[in-house]
């Protein structure tokens, strides 16, 4: 039995080693193919980017006419524009909603912040999925760009709203539809300028589809932002009129 | 009996060299005796002692640490002293802004408030330190955590001002004065271990999670 046992032992560690080496193969495979994309290396080349090549970048995109931007980051897509663009907005409307605020009610102000953690998830939902599903169908239909490079011409693209966003502070119904109208058409003109190269190379059918779906999201993009993330201070603007007619009524 | 001569014999023998051990650790422990009772000490004390005590010494260390942080004086002091990374301090001043800012009389949303500034300073800075180190910094990820936590510490001294003062554009001077420090503060230590070319990329995330944090000690 003793003997058995040993030799049970002995054969078990020659087979051990060779498992355990075929374990961290398949590990090792494993890491860098499915999984890779949970570890800090492989965003890493993505954010190979200067101060100077981000400013460059954010330029052209209010530039829509002169499609540099593709040419720029077609080798170099990076993530730290559209992250960090996204950010400075959510802090842009948080501040301007609350300086809207500010002019209507003139003691105890209360300044409501708690649309920020909604309004931050839609925003990044918005930033990262529709130019996901943009790079699905342009898969599909055979376009030659990668992910990356659509997140970032989509994020990049994102920042013709920082301007907008900090004029919003200006009450006048007229003059936010007219920016809302210019951002809308700068973007548009941004995004299909910069795909034209690609979009040259397929059917005119799939073109149209794809143009098609860029003017469809971008629209409702700036719909939605003047809809929900203003009617954020409209309500309040609403709430401090019901609260000045009931003053006045018993005064009167 | 030659048995019994042969135990006693061993058992002699082994009682000598029993009696030996001591006469030697007596010997060793003269050599070496102050060390080996502090280590003895701090092993047993370390179970052993009060609560207060613990509390007492880590909050020592958070002033510390506290005080290298927020003196922006660079020396190789400072530098070693926040190798020494700990999450207290950024615990506790992160709970206390977000209690400052939730009781305050101002809003309706107490522990929506809280919830907010608690998930904003970790994420942000869980998010600024991933910013950093993908730019190629050479940032440990939890140092960098705990000097952006210990630098949200002005931010709270702001917030507890603005309690009592209502002047509004006094409660912005103070606000915008104590982000300022904040900001130069971790700026000063981020700085070193970023490339030359991406400084502002790096630096500015943190820029903007300060700003934020004090616009929300500014309104609320």
């Amino acid at each position: 039995m003793e003997i058995g046992v040993q030799k049970q032992t002995q054969e078990e560690k020659q087979v051990q080693p060779e498992q355990f080496n075929k374990l961290d193969d398949s590990g090792d495979k494993k890491s860098t193919g499915y999984c890779g994309f949970l570890t800090v290396e492989y965003y890493t080349p993505y954010f190979n980017v200067t101060e100077t090549d981000v400013i460059q970048r954010i330029q052209a995109t209010f530039l829509p006419f002169r499609p540099d931007f593709l040419n720029i980051t077609k080798d170099n897509p990076d993530l730290w524009g559209p992250i960090w663009i996204n950010a400075t907005l959510i802090f842009l409307i948080t501040a301007i909603a609350n300086l809207r605020q500010i002019d209507q009610e003139k003691e105890n102000q209360q300044f409501d912040v708690g649309y920020v953690p909604q309004a931050t998830a839609l925003l990044y939902i918005i930033a990262f999925g529709t130019p996901a599903i943009l790079a699905i169908v342009m898969k599909i239909l055979g376009v030659d760009l990668s992910f990356f490079q659509t997140i970032c011409l989509y994020g990049y693209s994102m920042s013709t709203l920082l301007p907008i966003t900090i004029l919003c502070y200006f009450q006048n119904e007229l003059f936010l539809w007219l920016i809302i109208v210019y951002g809308v058409g700068n973007s548009i003109l941004f995004l299909i300028f910069n795909l034209k190269e690609e979009l040259d190379k397929l059917q005119i059918q799939k073109k149209y589809i794809i143009i098609g779906i860029v003017v469809i999201m971008q629209l409702s993009l700036y719909l939605f932002y003047k809809l929900v993330f203003f009617s954020y201070v409209s309500e309040g603007k609403v709430e401090a009129k019901v609260a000045s007619s009931d003053s006045k009524i018993p005064g009167n | 009996m030659e048995f019994e001569v042969q135990e006693n014999q061993a058992n002699n023998s082994i009682q000598g060299i029993i009696n030996l051990q001591p006469q030697v650790n007596q010997v060793q422990a003269q050599q070496q005796e102050i060390p080996i009772k502090q280590t003895d000490l701090q092993v047993s004390s370390t179970l052993e002692e009060s609560v207060a005590v613990t509390l007492l010494r880590d909050l020592r260390q958070i002033g510390v640490k506290l005080r290298c942080v927020l003196v922006p004086t660079m020396s190789t002091d400072n530098a070693k002293e926040l190798r020494n990374w700990d999450l207290w301090g950024p615990l506790v001043f992160c709970l206390m802004l977000a209690l400052t800012l939730s009781l305050s009389g101002n809003n309706d949303d107490g522990p929506g408030i809280f919830a907010t500034i608690f998930v904003l300073i970790w994420v942000g800075s869980f998010v600024v330190t991933l910013n950093a180190q993908l730019l190629g910094g050479k940032v440990s990820f939890f140092q960098s955590v705990c000097v952006l936590g210990y630098c949200v510490f002005p931010i709270n001294l702001g917030a507890l001002f603005t309690l009592f003062f209502s002047f509004f554009y006094l409660k912005m001077f103070l606000v915008i004065g104590c982000f300022l420090w904040s900001t130069y503060s971790a700026v000063g230590f981020m700085k070193l271990l970023i490339p030359e070319q991406k400084r502002i990329l790096a630096l500015y995330p943190v820029i903007l999670f300060y700003l934020f944090l004090s616009w929300f000690a500014l309104i609320v």
